[in-house]
C-alpha cells in the first residue's frame, strides 16, 4: 500500500468575510494549494469538501471557480471535523490506490449564520433544554476543576498562550495577545467561561493536495511531509455515565493513530488540537496521552506548551486565536503542521519539529460520547 | 400552579393529568442497561430486545453552568446542569428551586415539572427541571 503525502497547502485568512462566501473562500485556499504544489491542477484527480452549513455542493461550485470539471468529488459533513474528515477521505483514496493526486478542502463562511453560540441540532433534546456548546463544556470545565483543583487562573492560561501564538499568525482572526486580566474581566457566557474562553465565529477555508508516493517522487520536489495515520472515530453510546473530565473518543481515536503511524505520543513534538474552548485543549491534551490526567494546567503554567516550550500546543493561535470557521478548521491544522514541519512560519516557527498531530473534535448527539474524531500524524 | 398536559417533547418527557410525569427511556432486557432518549438496540450488548420505562425521578447533580447567553427563546441566565441517575443515566436539564449561587456538584435533585415555553400556536407547553431535593422539603 502507498505512502501518503501532503504537497500542497493553502489558506485564506480567518476572520470576518463580509464581502465573500465560502465558495469564494475555498476557491482562493484551493488556488494557493495548487499554486504551493507547483502542479498543473489538471492532474487532480479528485476532491472532497468540508463545510457544515454551506448549502448543497459547495464544492462542486468551488472546483467550478477554479476551471475544475469532471471530477469524481464529494461533501463531507462531520460538523467541526468536516475539514479533517475530508483530508481523511482523500487519503483513503490514495490508500486504496485509486488515485494519485486528491484535494481536500474545507470552507465555511460563519459569520452570515451565527452571531452568538452555537447550539446542537434543535431535534437534540439536550439543545429543547437550553444546551449550548459553551455551556456544555463550561460544565465539562467545573467538572475538572473540582475533579483536579484546576484554579480559574490557570484556565485563562490557554486564551492567553494562544492568542499571543495568533498574534505572530499573519493568517489568525485575532492578532492581539492578551492577559489572564482581560480573560477574567470579558463577557461571562457560561460560567466559569468567559467571551475569551471561546473560539469566534470566524469565515474562512484552507486546502491540502495530498498525493501517493509515486506522485509526491514526481511533483513533491522535497518539501513533501508525510501524512503517516488520519484516523477517524464516533463516541460511544455510554452505557453507564462515563467521566466528562476525561475523553475516551480522543484516546480512542489516537491509540488508533499512534498505532498506524507507528509511534506513540512520546514521539510528538507539537500538535494543533481542538481548542473550540478554553478547557477543551486541557481534555484533548491530556487524551492524546502528550500529558497526564490532571497535569496540563500545571505544565501550561510552567511554560511547557508555549512554542519555545518542551511540546507546544496549537502554535497557529488554535481556534482560539486563529479562529473557527467549522469545516475550515480541520484543514487549516494539517496546513499549520505541514507549515511548520517545512519550517515556513516565520516568528511562531518551533524548532526542527519532525512529528506534528492535527486533532479535531465536534458535534454532539445526545448519549454519546461525541460525534465526530479525528487524529493526523504528519511526519517530516 | 396549573400545569398543561401537554409535554414539550411528548416521546421523552411523559406528562400526567395530575401534573406528575417522568422522563422516558428504554431498559434492555437482555443486560439491564438503560438508555435516554428511547433507543431501537442496546450499544452495550447490542439486543434489540429494548423495553420502554419510565426513569427515576431522583438523582445526584455532576456538574453544572449558569448560562448568560444562550438562543432567543431561553432567557438569561439559567442553570443548566447534569443529573446522575441511579439506572446509570446522566440525564440534562436546567436546575430550578433555588438561587443560582446555592448551586453545588453532589446535591440531590429531584424531577419537576413546570411550564416549559409554548407551542407554535401558542398554547403552553410543559417540560422539566431538576431542583433541589432539600428545597422542596422546605
Amino acid at each position: 500500500m502507498t505512502d501518503v503525502f501532503v504537497v500542497g497547502v493553502g489558506m485564506t485568512r480567518f476572520g470576518k468575510h463580509p464581502d465573500s462566501d465560502a465558495t469564494e473562500l475555498g476557491a482562493e485556499a484551493l488556488l494557493e494549494a495548487i499554486a504551493d504544489a507547483g502542479i498543473d491542477p489538471r492532474v487532480i484527480e479528485a476532491a472532497y469538501c468540508g463545510h457544515v452549513f454551506q448549502g448543497m455542493v459547495t464544492g462542486q461550485r468551488i472546483l467550478a471557480q477554479v476551471g475544475l470539471a469532471g471530477l469524481p468529488l464529494a461533501n463531507v459533513e462531520n460538523a467541526c471535523s468536516s475539514g479533517a474528515t475530508a483530508i481523511r477521505e482523500a487519503s483513503l483514496a490514495i490508500r486504496a490506490g485509486e488515485h494519485d493526486v486528491v484535494v481536500a478542502i474545507g470552507t465555511e463562511h460563519l459569520t452570515n449564520q451565527f452571531q452568538g453560540a452555537l447550539t446542537p441540532d434543535p431535534s437534540d433534546p439536550e439543545a429543547a433544554v437550553g444546551a449550548t456548546m459553551p455551556s456544555i463544556y463550561a460544565m465539562r470545565a467545573r467538572r475538572y476543576m473540582e475533579e483536579f483543583g484546576m484554579t480559574r487562573e490557570q484556565l485563562a492560561l490557554i486564551p492567553v498562550k494562544n492568542k499571543s501564538n495568533a498574534a505572530r499568525n499573519p493568517l489568525a482572526h485575532f492578532r492581539k495577545a492578551i492577559t489572564v486580566e482581560d480573560v477574567l474581566q470579558s463577557r461571562p457566557i457560561a460560567d466559569p467561561l468567559n467571551l475569551h474562553d471561546c473560539s469566534p465565529v470566524t469565515d474562512g477555508a484552507a486546502a491540502v493536495i495530498v498525493m501517493s508516493d509515486k506522485a509526491a517522487k514526481r511533483y513533491g520536489k522535497g518539501r513533501a511531509i508525510r501524512l503517516a495515520a488520519s484516523s477517524l472515530r464516533t463516541g460511544s453510546v455510554d452505557v453507564v455515565p462515563t467521566s466528562m473530565t476525561f475523553e475516551p473518543l480522543t484516546a480512542n481515536t489516537a491509540a488508533d493513530a499512534y498505532e498506524r503511524a507507528g509511534i506513540g505520543p512520546e514521539d510528538v513534538d507539537f500538535c494543533e488540537v481542538h481548542d473550540c474552548f478554553s478547557i477543551a485543549e486541557v481534555l484533548r491534551v491530556e487524551g492524546l496521552g502528550l500529558f497526564a490526567q490532571g497535569e496540563y494546567p500545571a505544565a501550561v503554567e510552567r511554560g511547557e506548551a508555549n512554542i519555545n516550550g518542551r511540546l507546544p500546543v496549537n502554535p497557529s493561535g488554535g481556534l482560539l486565536g486563529k479562529g473557527h470557521p467549522l469545516g475550515g478548521t480541520g484543514v487549516a491544522q494539517v496546513v499549520e503542521v505541514v507549515r511548520q514541519l517545512r519550517g515556513e512560519v516565520g516568528d511562531r516557527q518551533i524548532e526542527g519539529p519532525r512529528v506534528g498531530v492535527a486533532h479535531c473534535r465536534g458535534g454532539k448527539a445526545v448519549g454519546i460520547e461525541g460525534a465526530a474524531c479525528t487524529v493526523q500524524i504528519l511526519v517530516r | 400552579m396549573t400545569l398543561a398536559d401537554t409535554s414539550f417533547r411528548p416521546g421523552e418527557l411523559e406528562v400526567r393529568e395530575d401534573g406528575t410525569g417522568n422522563l422516558i427511556g428504554s431498559r434492555c432486557n437482555s443486560c439491564g442497561a438503560h438508555f435516554f432518549p428511547v433507543r431501537r438496540a442496546c450499544s452495550g450488548c447490542l439486543s434489540a430486545d429494548l423495553e420502554t420505562v419510565a426513569l427515576s425521578t431522583e438523582g445526584t447533580l455532576y456538574t453544572f453552568s449558569i448560562v448568560r447567553q444562550s438562543l432567543p427563546n431561553f432567557e438569561v441566565p439559567y442553570a443548566l446542569g447534569y443529573v446522575d441517575l441511579p439506572e446509570g443515566l446522566r440525564i440534562m436539564g436546567q436546575i430550578g428551586g433555588c438561587e443560582l449561587d446555592e448551586i453545588r456538584i453532589g446535591m440531590a435533585m429531584v424531577l419537576s415539572l413546570e411550564p416549559f415555553g409554548q407551542d407554535q400556536h401558542h398554547n403552553p407547553l410543559t417540560g422539566y427541571r431538576f431542583t433541589p431535593v432539600e428545597a422542596q422539603d422546605d
